[in-house]
């Protein structure tokens, strides 16, 4: 009689669009970029519902409550920590959201088909969506520290 | 018919496209040189504040409903692929509720707003 | 990346090297990480190691592998953490003298049969779902096949990229949407899809595009890119969905039209110029041009007398 065989379900699940080496593959930083834009999504998600709340104060509670809001907002507090890290999330899925939508909803920076030739890389991986890859990481950095610089100066 | 597929994405899309705009005004206005104060929290003060909320009230509605589809389709389609079709119903019904919670808070926010008390 | 490294394939390997193998007993269920240690030579891959280890060491590894030189992309696993192909894969690429350690896995996203053993058939279903074949609308003309479709060579690079697949499912197991959800087709299926819907012989684009319009196609893609990364004959099938969902999209907001179908063009069999040599007549006799008109009659019993 034959024993009962399982099969091994080996699918990760949600942790790998959260850890992006759960394989480690090389030369894939569009991988990480991935992660990164969900993670921030997920963040952005839940902070934005906090912002409406937030800023609703005026309207909800009275000037008073939101004058003793922005008294907080001086140096380094809470309230500007908390709109440095918003900032640093937001810069992020913004600027890849962009590389996103050329690559995704137009069709672009991919590259072209081609014969295939050593070192046989992948069209898409050398194309210009790569170079818009390094740009988005480069202007985050820009961006995000110009932010801490205007809410920490004061 | 459109198929589900595109639907929602084109929604995230087009929502997308809007943001980049919407969310680049949101931010410039917070920038304390092109204010002509000195400090981030003088642009939060509430004389400008308020006159943001009633002079573009209409263009913050259109932003906060933007980013609260982006945001909340966006949830929906990471749940819906994380829980492999398991709870449908039950996300695409909290995402809706949630969505009308804070719509609703956002319109008050700009609908219901009163003028700041004089200060000096 | 996947790409081709001459230093790295002429490379010694370590003399050495420990190859930690994932086990797994489908009776039991349990599973665990096994040591094995070969010794290797110059240009040997893991899959001559992993045989290896199967014939001198440990029997019972369970491994699927059929020609050994990476066309017919039965090996597929997943080596010191990236899906490869084990036969393209030399042992000098993945261990160094400073670690010299191999990690074997089967493939994720497929189902584990015994060790690395993995089941396709969810894979191979879907690979069905896109219809993979081309469809003509008048199916009489097709058969007849005395003809053949007119394609400029552009119209031929467009689409040749795509027709490299080996179907090793190295994309669907590198990638994180199919990790989560079961019901996404995958980079494999979905780039087959692009490559029949660009393909100017093919008539069916948008029966193509209604068919992938679901939570199946397309838009789960999150362009993370790694089917491209991993792919052994570079097919590119992350740019494949993305050229898919855009003419996709651009359908549905009635911007999208195939640019072109190919026509019949009917091909004249020219009659062979020179007459086949002496030694090259198989039957005396016998015109190989007039084979379908005329039945070669085989003299057997000449022949064997």
């Amino acid at each position: 009689m034959a024993e009962k065989l399982k099969e091994k379900e080996n699918r990760p699940g949600w942790i790998a669009s959260i850890n992006p080496w759960v394989l480690k593959i090389k030369n894939n930083p569009e991988r990480v970029a991935f992660v990164l834009h969900r993670i921030t999504g997920l963040l952005m998600a839940l902070i934005i519902m906090a912002h409406i709340y937030v800023t609703g104060t005026p309207a909800r509670v009275g000037w008073d409550a939101w004058a003793e809001e922005i008294a907080k907002a001086h140096g380094i507090t809470a309230v500007t920590l908390y709109f440095f890290f918003f900032a640093g999330i937001a810069w992020y899925h913004g600027l890849n959201g962009i590389r996103l939508l050329l690559v995704e909803f137009f069709g672009v920076c991919i590259g072209k088909p081609e014969k295939p030739k050593p070192p046989y890389l992948a069209p898409s991986l050398k194309a210009c969506q790569r170079k818009l890859l390094y740009l988005v990481f480069i202007l985050w950095a820009i961006l995000w520290a110009a932010t801490g610089y205007i809410l920490f100066a004061s | 018919m459109m198929g589900s597929g595109s639907k929602k994405l084109l929604l995230q899309y087009i929502t997308a496209i809007l943001l980049i705009f919407l969310l680049t005004w949101h931010l410039v206005i917070r920038v304390p040189a092109l204010r002509g104060v000195s400090t981030f929290a003088e642009t939060l003060a509430s004389d400008k504040v308020y006159h943001e909320i009633t002079a573009y009230g209409a263009l913050l509605l259109l932003f906060a409903y933007t980013v609260l589809l982006h945001a909340f389709n966006g949830l929906r389609n990471i749940l819906l692929e994380w829980t492999d079709g398991k709870y449908n119903a039950l996300i695409t019904g909290t995402i809706i509720v949630l969505f009308f919670i804070f719509a609703g808070l956002a319109t008050y926010t700009v609908v219901g707003i009163t003028p700041p008390p004089a200060s000096g | 990346m996947m790409s081709f490294d001459p230093k790295a394939a002429t490379r010694t390997p370590p003399k050495v090297v420990t190859f930690r193998i994932k086990r797994y007993d489908p009776t039991t269920g349990k599973e665990w990480w096994q040591d094995y240690k070969v010794e290797t030579y110059r240009g040997m891959t893991v899959l001559d190691a992993l045989l290896k280890i199967k014939e001198e060491i440990d029997h019972t590894i369970v491994l699927r592998y059929s020609c050994r030189m990476g066309v017919c992309g039965s090996c597929g696993m997943i080596i010191n953490g990236m899906p490869r192909l084990a036969c393209q894969t030399q042992i000098a690429e993945v261990a160094t003298e400073a670690n010299p350690i191999v990690t074997v896995e089967p493939l994720k996203n497929h189902p584990v049969i015994r060790d690395l053993l993995t089941d396709f058939t969810t894979f191979f279903e879907k690979h069905k779902k896109v219809k993979p074949y081309t469809i003509r609308k008048d199916i009489e003309e097709r058969e007849k096949g005395d003809f053949e479709y007119e394609m400029t060579p552009e119209e031929h690079y467009n689409i040749y990229e795509y027709t490299l697949c080996i179907s090793c499912g190295l994309c669907y197991s590198a990638c994180p949407v199919v990790a989560s959800t079961d019901r996404f087709l995958g980079p494999q299926a979905l780039a087959y899809m692009w490559r029949y819907v660009a393909d100017p012989r093919d008539e069916a684009w948008k029966e193509r595009l209604e068919l992938i319009d679901t939570d199946e196609g397309p838009f789960s893609c999150h362009y993370a890119a790694s089917c491209s990364a991993v792919c052994p004959k570079m097919v590119d099938p992350a740019a494949a969905i993305q050229r898919l969902r855009s003419a996709l999209l651009k359908y549905r907001l009635g911007m999208y039209k195939k640019e072109r179908i190919a026509q019949k063009k009917v091909v004249e069999v020219k009659p062979n110029p020179k007459p086949l040599p002496p030694e090259a007549q198989p039957v005396p006799g016998a015109d190989p041009w007039k084979k379908n008109e005329e039945p070669v009659n085989i003299p057997v019993d000449e022949l064997i007398a």
